[in-house]
């Protein structure tokens, strides 16, 4: 058993570890590809619809009746409540029962017809800042066509012909083109990037892991002895198989990603691959790295931990990293997901030209670089072989 | 009950010196819930996107365009970059990152206007982000409903004032955004996260203290047990419990009170419906993260096991994915964990001002969590005893 050396069988003594432990197994397997089903299964909608909403109706008229019923008829709206008190209505906010509230005032239509120019509100709930925005969005496209319709009642009784009245009732139109995700699609905007992340964090844990668990179990000295004193044997023979296993998880995600749900991937298969696997492992330099700086198991691992939740944020997938602080702008570069995120958005999303993205690309392959430096302090780190907690 | 009473007093004071003996439980109990949600506020705290970078390809060059251009270029979510000859180069300096967005008006878009035809101009935005092309698209939005009422007084002509603003707009609407007036991310994304720092702080220390005791394979240790006391699982638990959730009390004044405070984030709940709900909801996490400890076989695997859990709660709290929009099986799931009534409680009372009444249904949540988290952390305590201390093993049964 001893007598076996050289980096394939550090290797080999790896993947054996894997796979007879069970936080491994857990850790390195069942959590992402759960956290995929997850969240892929939470957001098969693209797109929310149907948001509740309670509509306030003092008027009572045919055109306010009319009014609602267009209303209802969009997608993302849902009249939960109708014909109800403001009271009533703002309760039922309170309690997020409803996101938004459509009032229409009384003699809305009679003030209208005889231009006194009446006047509609919404209310939207934006403690749910999504929910609200959404709603926001066909409130306000009602209460526009609302002004439409009353106009175009107005426009025919000054004799304005029928072929002039959309010039005259919207003069400019705004046509919007959102580059690569026309559906405005939520999952392909976040599952795209909280699932490499998810693979990110995993990965900078369980690079840590492997190796500080063998200075805990008093392992150290003999993996260094099996690397023939070596840092690059133990360190690739350590590193590899986890490679090889997290890219066959990061293969899963590309084909639920891109082959199963058909997200956009403009640039074929290959720029994608190659940044998941550079994600993989600048992840795991960062890991190494991680464990060079704080030489303490317990505390790499929290404050790989920290990092790998940071990411989700300073990534710039929620918030854009542009518009926060210029000092975050700045932390954001060690973050691998960061430059994923980037990478993404040019390869798959907008498949611009390979040229445009390559210098991230080369901001991942950093990460290794820069790990090689720590290589020497991992090995004392093994070789001195003391666990503290 | 005066000996039931002590036995949890001896757990708690001996839990207190273990939690502030060790290095990892200061980490995790105190300074991450000091300092993380500081640092979360503070990347959230710009809260809206102003001037997403614009780029302008003006075909018409007329006066008409260039109005329109300024006002875009004036309006606080937008700032106009450059001015480029062609939808190529454009594009090119999109794709160097120097832009996000591109108007795109047409050469006919005056001719059109003076003609009485509708026209058109075209908003291209990368979808980087979601809120540059809801800044793009609400901008431009604004400035040609802005632009089209007055063509639209000088097609029909001119009459009195109110006349014209009738034919501007017919029927007036106004927007009232509740709660959270400024649209910011911080004040809706930031509450969630406090909540889900405290159970997730929770689960790691908890988890940790638990794991550190397998390691040493003396999981009574921090029990009178020890000593030849006779303390049962029971008892353990809620001393244990105890402990941990009262420290939890002081450290959600910080989270809860003074992070929202120091960041000026919505903050119109009473602070006594917030401490009601809040005691359960510690109650519960702390129960759910000593019945999860049951899997922490060693000091340092709480973080592999756990950590990955704190995107998956905050998704399943339904804040960031609509909780109307989500699946009924996984709200289902999503009320396993303590973060998902905790984060709906703190949202409706902190930033919609609810009063107790409006969480009956969260609250009632939370105490059922509790007591169902508290029988399985005892059996947990009960199993670890009977298998790892076999000193004490007698006395449990006692």
């Amino acid at each position: 058993m001893t007598t076996e050396t050289g980096m394939l069988a550090i290797m080999r003594r790896e993947f054996n570890r894997i796979f007879s432990s069970k936080i491994c197994i857990w850790g390195m397997v069942v959590a992402p590809v759960l956290s995929m089903f997850i969240l892929i299964y939470m957001m098969n909608a693209g797109l929310p619809t149907k948001i509740p909403i309670a509509v306030v109706d003092l008027d009572n008229s045919s055109t306010s009746r009319a009014l609602i019923r267009q209303l209802d008829a969009f997608s993302k709206t849902d009249i939960k409540f109708k014909s109800v008190s403001f009271r009533e209505a703002r309760e039922r906010m309170e309690r997020a029962e409803v996101y938004g509230i459509y009032y229409i005032p009384k003699d809305f239509s009679k003030d209208a017809i005889s231009g006194v120019q009446p006047k509609v509100s919404f209310y939207t709930n934006n403690a749910f800042l999504i929910s609200g925005s959404l709603l926001f969005q066909d409130l306000k496209t009602v209460s526009v066509l609302a002004s439409a319709a009353v106009g175009l009642q107005m426009a025919e009784a000054k004799g304005i012909s029928e072929r002039q009245i959309m010039p005259v009732l919207q003069p400019i139109v705004v046509e919007a083109h959102p580059i690569s995700n026309p559906w405005l699609n939520y999952s392909i905007y976040l599952n795209n990037t909280l699932l490499p992340g998810i693979l990110q964090l995993v990965v900078i844990l369980f690079t840590i892991s492997s190796l500080g668990s063998e200075v805990k179990s008093g392992l150290g000295r003999k993996l260094v002895e099996m690397g023939g004193g070596s840092s690059w044997k133990i360190l690739l023979g350590k590193m590899l198989p986890y490679t090889f296993i997290f890219t066959l998880i990061a293969l899963l995600f590309m084909s639920v990603l891109y082959g199963y749900n058909k997200f956009p991937m403009n640039n074929g298969f290959l720029p994608m691959f190659l940044a998941y696997l550079l994600l993989i492992v600048s992840s795991q330099a960062l890991g190494v790295i991680l464990l060079g700086v704080f030489p303490n198991y317990r505390f790499a691992l929290s404050a790989a931990s920290l990092m790998g939740v940071l990411s989700f944020s300073i990534s710039g997938v929620s918030f854009p990293v542009l518009s926060m602080n210029p000092m975050l702008q700045s932390l954001s570069i060690i973050f691998p997901l960061r430059h994923f995120f980037l990478i993404y958005v040019d390869q798959a999303l907008n498949g611009i030209a390979f040229g445009y993205s390559a210098y991230k690309y080369v901001a991942l392959l950093c990460f290794v670089f820069v790990s090689f430096f720590f290589y020497g302090r991992i090995k004392n780190f093994l070789y001195e072989n003391e666990y503290e907690d | 009950m005066g000996k039931f009473l002590v036995d949890i007093y001896y757990v708690w004071k001996n839990e207190l010196k273990l939690v502030f003996r060790d290095p990892a439980a200061i980490l995790l109990f105190f300074l991450v819930p000091l300092l993380y949600p500081l640092l979360y506020a503070f990347i959230y705290n710009n809260e809206v996107v102003h001037d997403a970078k614009m780029i302008v390809v003006d075909d018409s060059r007329s006066s008409l365009s260039r109005e329109f251009i300024r006002k875009v270029d004036a309006s606080p979510d937008v700032e106009i970059v450059a001015r480029l000859d062609n939808m190529e180069e454009a594009i090119d300096a999109k794709n160097r990152g120097e832009a996000f967005g591109i108007l795109y008006i047409p050469c006919d878009f005056s001719k059109k206007i003076n003609t009485v035809q509708q026209t058109q101009v075209n908003v291209y935005a990368d979808m980087v982000s979601m809120l540059y092309y809801k800044s793009f698209l609400l901008s431009a939005t604004e400035v040609s409903l802005d632009m089209g009422a007055d063509i639209r007084v000088n097609v029909v002509g001119h009459g009195t004032r109110s006349q014209d603003n009738s034919s501007m707009q017919a029927v007036a609407y106004e927007s009232v955004p509740f709660y959270n007036p400024q649209n910011g991310f911080a004040s809706f994304l930031i509450p969630a996260v406090l909540i889900l720092i405290l159970q997730q702080t929770l689960v790691l220390g908890i988890g940790t203290l638990v794991g550190t005791h397998n390691d040493h394979k003396t999981f009574s240790m921090a029990s009178q047990a020890y000593f030849g006391k006779n303390v049962n699982a029971a008892r353990l638990t809620l001393g244990k419990a105890f402990c941990y959730s009262s420290l939890y009390i002081v450290i959600s004044i910080w989270v809860l009170k003074f992070v929202p405070y120091i960041f000026s984030l919505p903050q119109i709940g009473s602070m006594l419906t917030i401490m009601a709900f809040i005691v359960p909801f510690l109650l519960a996490a702390t129960f759910f993260a000593m019945t999860i400890a049951y899997f922490v076989s060693q000091r340092e695997f709480v973080m592999p096991l756990f950590v990955f859990t704190s995107v998956i709660f905050l998704f399943l709290s339904g804040i960031s994915w609509p909780w109307t929009a989500m699946p009924d099986a996984l709200k289902a799931i999503a009320y396993i964990f303590p973060s998902t009534p905790g984060i709906h409680a703190f949202v409706k009372v902190n930033t919609m001002g609810a009063d107790l009444a409006g969480i009956r249904f969260e609250f009632i949540i939370l105490w059922v969590q509790t007591i169902f988290y508290f029988t399985t952390s005892v059996l947990m305590y009960h199993w670890w005893i009977r298998n790892y201390d076999p000193k004490f093993k007698g006395a449990v049964k006692a």
